[in-house]
């Protein structure tokens, strides 16, 4: 067998010479001190006695402790480095740390550019969070997946770190070929020599040990090499995932405390928040570059247009004609030389392309010279005054004479080349009745407008834009207030409530994720589910009042984020118009009404705009649809949710006193049967449109007659006729059944399991008012194929309110928010799942790690 | 008493000298200056990437006493790779499984993530030569100098005779201890000792014909390294971060439409190449131009205008600081003429 003579000289090493090696380096530790009467140049000339300087190397103890000062120190190390780096004078170890802060700043690069890109605060914020959970998680990773387990399995810190003697931090096993063994004690090797298990007679025993610790530490850098590119994005991913809720919280508590305080510091946000919106600016300089100069139709609309920028296009028009009449005044005009000979020049033109057989003589009998023309308009008033728009037509008149002249003349003097009159007029005449610009005088005419843009007029104008500025930076206000509120955007309070609020029910309905992915991509699926899980529920007092209690509460926060004194749903709390936001809306706009039709301004059409004629006249107003907007949100919100609540109640009474309803009372049971199905249907999938169209329900149109309870088993009814015949049909006749079922959704006492938990939580007086209007409006609503399917009076409410107030259709609810949380949980259970398994591995692996054969021992040897 | 390592009796490649007999094989027999072209970089690049994820990770598992730092940073690449396809997967792996609607909404975004990793390796290297490139041109000095640096290994045991190897390194990776003695010229090759040195100097307008343009230039060089290192350090990462800003314009899902990697189905493939073509110019633009008001608008031209402005300014320290000339022994001793010291 060969064997390797530097491996055999390492394992016989002589005891004794390392023994005094061993006190050599005891001796190096520990310098004598020098002697008092020390003299360097007596030590430099004897030259055997210079010793090399002693380390400074020493290990770190990093702790929660003095993680502060490190991470200072390790700040002011950076900063040096860059100090250094930019002078040329850094070492490996300063580039290196600057190459981890390039990494950062890139980093912030991309956050910061895609924060800009993002829409609303959260994913503004995720941004961020994405790169600090990217950071943390390289930073995590070795820390939880190798260095912990490598600590508990064999005792040794393979991440363990050392400052060297130029006080630059390393990780001590970072160049297996340069381990500064040295800066272990004798002791501590040992400590981590007997958690390892190497016998204590072995010889050479510290070197083993080394070696050991340098296997492990070698095959955990490894081992963190191969794992980190797949556990840092994942880790990321999943800190991700975890910090999106946390930061969603916070953000929506800010953004409601903010909206709050616009509210109620209104006027003062609005002058500072908005204080660049103004207009004022733009319109002082249109009007200081053109001050005395012709009021052009250029011009008036550059002014309208600047002043009316924020304005909706109603109030743009209104205010557009008011300016007009107010500012602007009648339009005059006035023909000069200069325009005679443009007028001339276009007549040619036309005449040469127009006419046949036209030739240089024609033109030049016909058209007039400038002076008769000029002459022609003196005689008849129009050359040099100001006139009006409405005398362009006898400007024509005028030259279509002097042409007539001429032509007749020319006519008469050439037989031969005569010219057709006739053609020729309408020619002169063309399009004068319709676009004033397009005929080829009145394009010439339109240019000599006489208004000037006078002292008055621009005097009016600098107080209508300043109370524009005012009016629209309150309005900004206001628009931010309900955005933040109500807004159809995601993040809103209202979303963000919409959101969990929904989440919550299909999570206290019980939903497992089996159940989730098979019906995610089926309404119809999720419909039957829903309506299997509401009905054992149902069932279950105690459960019933669990899902409820819960509910409720989680339904009636929105009171708490929406103040219903800031903010409400009038046909829900009746004292709708004296809300914060009500209020502040009716001073804002009819302030700027009043404003506006002041004798000086006189805008009385845009002040109507704004907000009406009076008190009463409010329909179409700016001031209305300022309210509308986010009463209807909030109307739309809380229906659909008072809808669930009313839903569930329906399913309770079915499951629990349903043959005591007296609507039910002298109907045939099949009868009952149709009903109750048909309102388990309607509370659970109905759309506004099965309201509007009074039920279509195919039934048996020979019911059987017999009288008695319906059955009921778990919650469901033990249908004894639903279901069996074959022939089936609507009965539009039938407006009972219509109105009966109406009655059992929503007129029918609520069950009191019910009633007590909404009269605990607040919500009895809402929700029992939603019932009412659902039956009233809903219930009202008329239908020309069936008219007398009417509860009461036929409403007068508008499609779209009744569509607010039927609400979303809870399966279709529940259907959108399976699909979010399969897709959530599908990428949990994929990267969470692998995320698992390769800590699973990576924490396995380090079991094999560190086996090495245990040389002889001592006792042995012999 | 250390006995004499003997390698005659036994099987040991302790050369790796190609004329050996018993030679292994290797391409180098001493340390060994290689030419910066494509071929050399793309060759010593897909060396250290097969290392890198096959020999150095089983010996590092293994627990291997020559695994080195060298093995341990080349190692480096396989997190970076793996990492990078693995962030791809996160934003598009689970897309499959959603609803349509979410799977396409979740699958823009997802590709444009997936294009954005794409773009920051690409930009992160290719971005290192805006600072490399013209501080050749203007110093002299190739920062990205590579050469083969053969390795001679301890034994695994007493069977292995297999103990050399071949290391990937740059001429000045460390500013500590560059490779001087590998920029000296080879005489039996007929080049001048200091041929190299003196190409620096005169590009530094240090003059020629140095007598000793190697002791001359050494300080101005690490000043260089030094200088554009870090350039690199700080210019790579905004470079790459402008890669990712560019990933995330709009026209790119045009190109997404039309993606294939088919290429064998050569009008799609054309086809798709065309549009990739066309989409990376439009959303060069409109990262340029920008969208929206106030920062949101700028925010490309800042980004861009960082990475760009890191570059050039890298180069200018870099470049202006080697020119100027320090005040050292060399300006008061005039190199090119001889001097008495009493």
């Amino acid at each position: 067998m060969t064997s390797n003579l530097i491996q055999n000289y390492i394992s016989n090493k002589p005891a004794a010479a390392y023994s005094q090696q061993r006190q050599n380096r005891s001796a190096l530790q520990t310098p004598q001190k020098p002697k008092p009467d020390f003299d360097i140049q007596k030590e430099l000339d004897n030259r055997t006695f210079i010793k090399p300087l002693e380390g400074k190397g020493r290990l770190l103890k990093n702790n929660i402790f003095n993680a502060p000062a490190i991470m200072v120190k390790d700040i002011i190390y950076d900063a040096k480095a860059l100090k250094h780096a930019v002078s040329g004078k850094a070492n490996d170890h300063e580039l290196g740390k600057l190459n981890d802060f390039g990494l950062l700043l890139g980093g912030l690069g991309i956050a910061g550019y895609l924060f800009t890109r993002k829409q609303t605060p959260k994913t503004k914020g995720m941004e961020f969070i994405g790169l600090a959970s990217f950071l943390a998680s390289m930073a995590i990773w070795p820390k939880i997946a190798i260095q912990l387990p490598a600590y508990l399995i064999h005792g040794v810190n393979v991440q363990k770190e050392y400052e060297d003697s130029f006080g630059r931090k390393k990780p001590f096993y970072q160049d297996p070929q340069f381990l500064p063994w040295d800066l272990y004690t004798e002791e501590e090797i040992n400590k981590m020599g007997d958690r390892m298990g190497v016998p204590k007679d072995i010889p050479n025993r510290r070197e083993f040990i080394q070696e050991k610790m340098k296997k492990i530490g070698i095959q955990n850098n490894t081992l963190w090499m191969l794992t980190a590119g797949f556990a840092t994005p994942i880790m990321s991913g999943l800190i991700c995932n975890m910090a999106e809720p946390y930061l969603q919280k916070y953000l929506d508590n800010k953004n409601n405390k903010k909206a709050d305080s616009i509210l109620n510091n209104l006027a003062k946000y609005a002058e500072t928040k908005y204080k660049d919106i103004g207009v004022e600016q733009d319109l002082i300089k249109l009007l200081d570059s053109n001050q005395n100069k012709p009021l052009t139709e250029e011009l008036k609309e550059s002014i309208i247009s600047t002043i009316t920028k924020y304005m909706d296009p109603v109030t743009a028009d209104n205010f557009k004609a008011d300016i007009k009449e107010q500012v602007f005044g009648k339009e005059t005009y006035k023909l000069e030389d200069t325009k005679i000979q443009n007028i001339l020049t276009n007549l040619k033109e036309v005449f040469q392309n127009k006419i046949p057989r036209v030739d240089a003589e024609f033109l030049q009998a016909a058209i007039p010279d400038e002076q008769s023309l000029i002459n022609a308009l003196k005689n008849e008033g129009l050359f040099g005054t100001d006139i009006k728009q409405i005398k362009f037509g006898k400007i024509l008149d005028t030259i279509r004479n002097c042409i007539d002249k001429n032509v007749r003349t020319y006519n008469e003097a050439h037989p031969d080349k005569r010219q057709n009159l006739g053609y020729i007029r309408k020619l002169i005449m063309t399009n004068m009745t319709q676009e004033r610009n397009s005929n080829h005088v009145s394009i010439v005419l339109s240019d000599t407008v006489s208004n000037v843009l006078d002292t008055p007029a621009i005097n009016k104008l600098k107080t209508i834009v300043k109370l524009v500025d005012n009016f629209n930076r309150k309005v900004f206000a206001l628009d931010e207030y309900a955005l933040r509120k109500v807004g159809a955007a995601p993040e809103t309070v209202i979303a963000n409530y919409w959101n969990d609020t929904a989440k919550e029910f299909v999570k206290l309905l019980g939903f497992t994720d089996k159940e989730i992915a098979m019906t995610k991509n089926d309404r119809t699926l999720v419909g039957a589910l829903l309506r299997e899980k509401i009905e054992n529920i149902v069932a279950d007092t105690t459960a019933y009042n669990n899902l409820m209690e819960k509910l409720i509460k989680k339904i009636a926060e929105i009171n708490a984020k929406i103040n219903k004194k800031d903010l409400a749903a009038p046909l829900l709390t009746g004292n709708a118009e004296n809300t914060a936001y009500t209020r502040k809306v009716d001073t804002i706009f009819d302030d700027f009404a009043a404003a506006l039709r002041e004798q000086n301004i006189g805008f009385v059409r845009t002040a109507q705009a704004i907000a009406g004629r009076d008190k009463n006249d409010t329909v179409g107003t700016a001031k209305n649809i300022q309210k509308a907007y986010v009463t209807e949100r909030l109307l739309g919100v809380k229906s659909s949710f008072y809808r669930i609540i009313n839903a569930l109640d329906y399913f309770r009474r079915v499951a629990t006193t349903i043959n005591s309803s007296t609507v039910l009372q002298g109907r045939y049971t099949e009868h009952k049967e149709e009903l109750i199905e048909l309102c388990k249907i309607i509370t659970l999938e109905g759309h506004s449109s099965d309201f509007a169209t009074k039920f279509y329900m195919l039934r048996n149109p020979n019911p059987d007659r017999s009288q008695g309870n319906v059955e009921v088993k778990n919650g469901k009814v033990v249908n004894r006729y639903l279901g069996q015949t074959a022939e089936l049909t609507d009965i539009p006749g039938d407006q009972h059944f219509y109105k009966d079922a109406m009655r059992l959704m929503f007129e029918n006492e609520m069950s009191p399991d019910t009633l007590k938990l909404l009269e605990q939580l607040g919500l009895k007086d809402e929700v029992l008012k939603y019932r009412q209007i659902v039956l009233e409006h809903l219930g009202g609503e008329y239908y020309f194929a069936k008219p007398f399917h009417l509860l009461g009076e036929k409403t007068t409410m508008g499609s779209d309110t009744k569509f607010l107030i039927t609400g979303n259709a809870i399966d279709e609810l529940v259907h959108k928010t399976f699909q979010q949380r399969y897709n959530n949980k599908k990428w949990f259970k994929i990267f969470g799942g692998f995320g698992a398994g390769l800590l699973g591995v990576t924490i396995l692996a380090q079991f094999f790690f560190g086996k090495m054969k245990t040389p002889e021992r001592t006792g042995e040897k012999k | 008493m250390i006995s004499p390592v003997n390698n005659s009796k036994n099987s040991i490649y302790f050369s790796a000298d190609s004329n050996n007999k018993e030679k292994k094989g290797l391409k180098y027999n001493h340390d060994t200056l290689l030419p910066n072209n494509p071929l050399t970089n793309t060759r010593i690049g897909l060396d250290k990437l097969t290392n890198a994820f096959t020999l150095y990770p089983a010996k590092g598992l293994k627990g291997s006493k020559n695994a080195n730092f060298y093995e341990f940073l080349t190692m480096g690449t396989v997190p970076y790779l793996i990492g990078s396809a693995t962030l791809m997967a996160v934003f598009n792996f689970a897309n499959k499984y959603f609803a349509p609607f979410d799977k396409v909404q979740a699958s823009k975004v997802g590709q444009k993530m997936a294009l954005g990793v794409l773009f920051y390796g690409i930009m992160k290297s290719v971005s290192k030569q805006f600072i490399s490139r013209p501080v050749n041109m203007l110093t002299g000095v190739d920062t990205d100098q590579p050469y083969a640096k053969v390795i001679y290994e301890l034994p695994e045991s007493v069977n292995d005779t297999d103990i050399t190897s071949i290391e990937y390194h740059k001429v000045f990776e460390s500013v500590e201890f560059p490779r001087w003695d590998l920029l000296y010229g080879d005489s039996t090759k007929g080049e001048k000792r200091n041929f190299r040195y003196d190409k620096i100097a005169k590009k530094l307008n240090m003059g020629e014909n140095l007598n000793d343009s190697d002791q001359e230039t050494k300080s101005r060089i690490k000043e260089i390294i030094i200088k554009s290192n870090f350039a690199k350090s700080i210019s790579s990462y905004l470079w790459a971060a402008t890669g990712v800003a560019l990933a995330f314009q709009k026209p790119w899902e045009d190109y997404f439409k039309a993606m294939t990697f088919k290429f064998w189905k050569t009008e799609e493939f054309g086809q798709s190449m065309k549009i990739l073509g066309k989409s990376f110019i439009r959303s060069a633009k409109d990262l340029y131009k920008g969208e929206g008001s106030g920062v949101a608008k700028h925010a490309g031209k800042i980004l861009l205008g960082a990475a760009a402005l890191s570059s050039v300014l890298g180069v200018i320290n870099t470049v202006a600081g080697a020119k100027k000339a320090p005040k050292s022994k060399s300006d008061i001793i005039k190199p090119n003429e001889k001097h008495v010291v009493s």
